[in-house]
């Protein structure tokens, strides 16, 4: 038997995703509704953080206008508290650059022979434009120094202190002596001898020749000391420093001091 | 218009109301949330900034005092003017210490021996009258004023006037800096045996002849800046002198440690 639709034919579109009368439109607009909903939800919620987010602006950026007049009627101390911190890095580094000079003298008595006497002593802080070692040296303390500080010291890191000694002794053997003891000072890179002349000598035209005749003056010498070059500033700057000052009252103007030994 | 037909444009029609939805009006509104957002991240590190300014103006206010107190004392070390007087005073009161004759001083670099003046209190008188007297050499920071200086003494006794001399400011083993008096490079030392007046032989004592750099603030730049004990300039009266710094008699010590 074969089987036979009793359904109108304008009426078996029923059957189908969009069944019922309005055709599945009513889906589209529930669906378009719930999505409408999700975009109103997301909406408030940017509208509040907008209200909420520029309120907070407003708030952060009066607390900081406030802070900043507050610090700006403070800017004195502030500039105050600068200048000191430059004052005492600029002295620190004028005190650092200096060379040792009371130090140098005082190893120069220690190391000296008892049977050397000085007739001259000539010191120098001399120029940073010395050897090959020492430009080199001075080249990379000198930029150093000029990164700390702007102070220019009539001493600046890297100048090169040398002794030049005219002396007498009582014979070539202690003037090697001497040689080998001035070695010994603390800071000294290099000794040199630029003459040792024996009185009575006909080439005697040294230094300490005119220390005097050959009685009390049988050898005439002349040395130079050659220091280590001055040591660069260290970099101080970034360090905070906690200040206490104290002004005294007494009417000494020596300072208990330390490191070189009097 | 089948049904299916209907479906599908009902559909895009959905898709398109809902695009429109989302691009005219949720959107704009997020990245309006979103930009504000930047904003008050922006306004927090200005706040902080503003803060950590404030901070730090205030202990500079609270520490006041003891920066004060330390730049005059500083002004010891490397004083506003010249103060020729107070150099050769206290260079007078060291060698008087060390048994040492302070026979000369001369301005400059460059003089010796034989441009010395005769006596301290000569160059001292100069100085006084005529602050400009010291040939002064300008330099990046302070002003460089030269001098050449002549003791007599003993090697000893030089040798402790050297280390007194570096002792008007020096940095302590604690790291800190203390000054006592005017700072003081040496360029040079020459000792030479002096010779006495009337025999002419060598004696024990030396003549040290040396050539020594002061310094002073550069021109302009006053010892406190206009400060004074009661507040910096700008902010309260100014009540107090800043002439402690001049006076050497009575040395200051400022000791600051890292």
């Amino acid at each position: 038997m074969r089987a036979v639709n009793l359904i109108p034919a304008d009426q078996r579109g029923g059957a189908g995703a969009g069944a019922g009368r309005s055709g599945g439109a009513v889906y589209a607009v529930l669906g378009l509704l719930g999505v409408l909903a999700v975009f109103a939800l997301l909406y408030g919620q940017a509208d509040r953080q907008i209200s909420s987010r520029k309120s907070q602006v407003a708030s952060l950026t009066a607390q900081a206008q406030q802070a900043q007049a507050r610090a700006a009627a403070l800017a004195p101390y502030t500039s105050f508290a600068a200048m000191r911190e430059q004052r005492i890095q600029a002295v620190d580094a004028l005190v650092n650059s200096r060379f040792d000079w009371a130090h140098a003298f005082h190893e120069l008595g220690r190391v000296l022979p008892s049977t050397v006497s000085l007739t001259s002593l000539n010191g120098t802080v001399g120029s940073t434009s010395g050897t090959s070692t020492s430009t080199s040296a001075s080249t990379t303390s000198s930029s150093k120094a000029g990164a700390s500080a702007s102070v220019a010291s009539a001493t600046p890191p890297g100048s090169m202190p040398t002794f030049t000694l005219a002396g007498c002794t009582t014979g070539q053997a202690a003037v090697a002596l001497t040689l080998d003891r001035l070695r010994l000072i603390d800071g000294v890179s290099e000794v040199t001898l630029q003459s040792s002349t024996k009185s009575g000598s006909t080439d005697g035209s040294g230094g300490g020749s005119s220390a005097g005749g050959a009685s009390n003056c049988p050898v005439a010498f002349n040395v130079q000391i050659a220091f280590d070059a001055l040591p660069t500033i260290p970099a101080t700057g970034s360090v905070s420093r906690t200040t206490t000052a104290t002004v005294s009252a007494t009417t000494s103007a020596g300072a208990s001091t330390t490191g070189a030994p009097r | 218009m089948t049904g299916r037909d209907r479906i599908v444009v009902a559909a895009l029609a959905v898709l398109a109301v809902l695009a429109a939805v989302w691009l005219l009006a949720v959107a704009p509104e997020r990245e309006k949330a979103s930009k504000l957002a930047t904003e008050v991240s922006a306004a927090q590190a200005q706040l902080t900034s503003a803060e950590s300014q404030l901070a730090s103006a205030s202990a500079a206010q609270a520490k006041y005092q003891t920066a004060y107190a330390s730049i005059v004392s500083l002004g010891k070390a490397v004083p506003a003017d010249q103060e020729v007087p107070s150099l050769i005073y206290q260079l007078a009161q060291a060698t008087g210490q060390k048994n040492v004759e302070f026979a000369s001083v001369t301005s400059g670099g460059a003089g010796g021996t034989g441009a010395s003046t005769p006596a301290a209190k000569a160059s001292a008188a100069t100085g006084a009258s005529s602050p400009a007297g010291a040939s002064a050499t300008a330099s990046a920071g302070f002003t460089q004023m030269p001098f050449t200086f002549v003791f007599n003494g003993s090697f000893e006794s030089l040798s402790s006037l050297f280390h007194q001399l570096d002792g008007f400011a020096l940095r302590t083993t604690s790291g800190g800096l203390q000054v006592s008096g005017r700072l003081l490079t040496v360029q040079s030392i020459k000792l030479a045996p002096a010779t006495t007046s009337g025999s002419g032989k060598p004696t024990e004592q030396l003549s040290a002849t040396i050539t020594a750099t002061a310094y002073v603030l550069p021109a302009g730049q006053g010892l406190t800046g206009g400060a004074t004990s009661a507040g910096p300039a700008g902010t309260a009266t100014q009540t107090a002198s800043t002439g402690a710094a001049g006076s050497a008699n009575a040395p200051a010590v400022v000791q600051v440690n890292p």
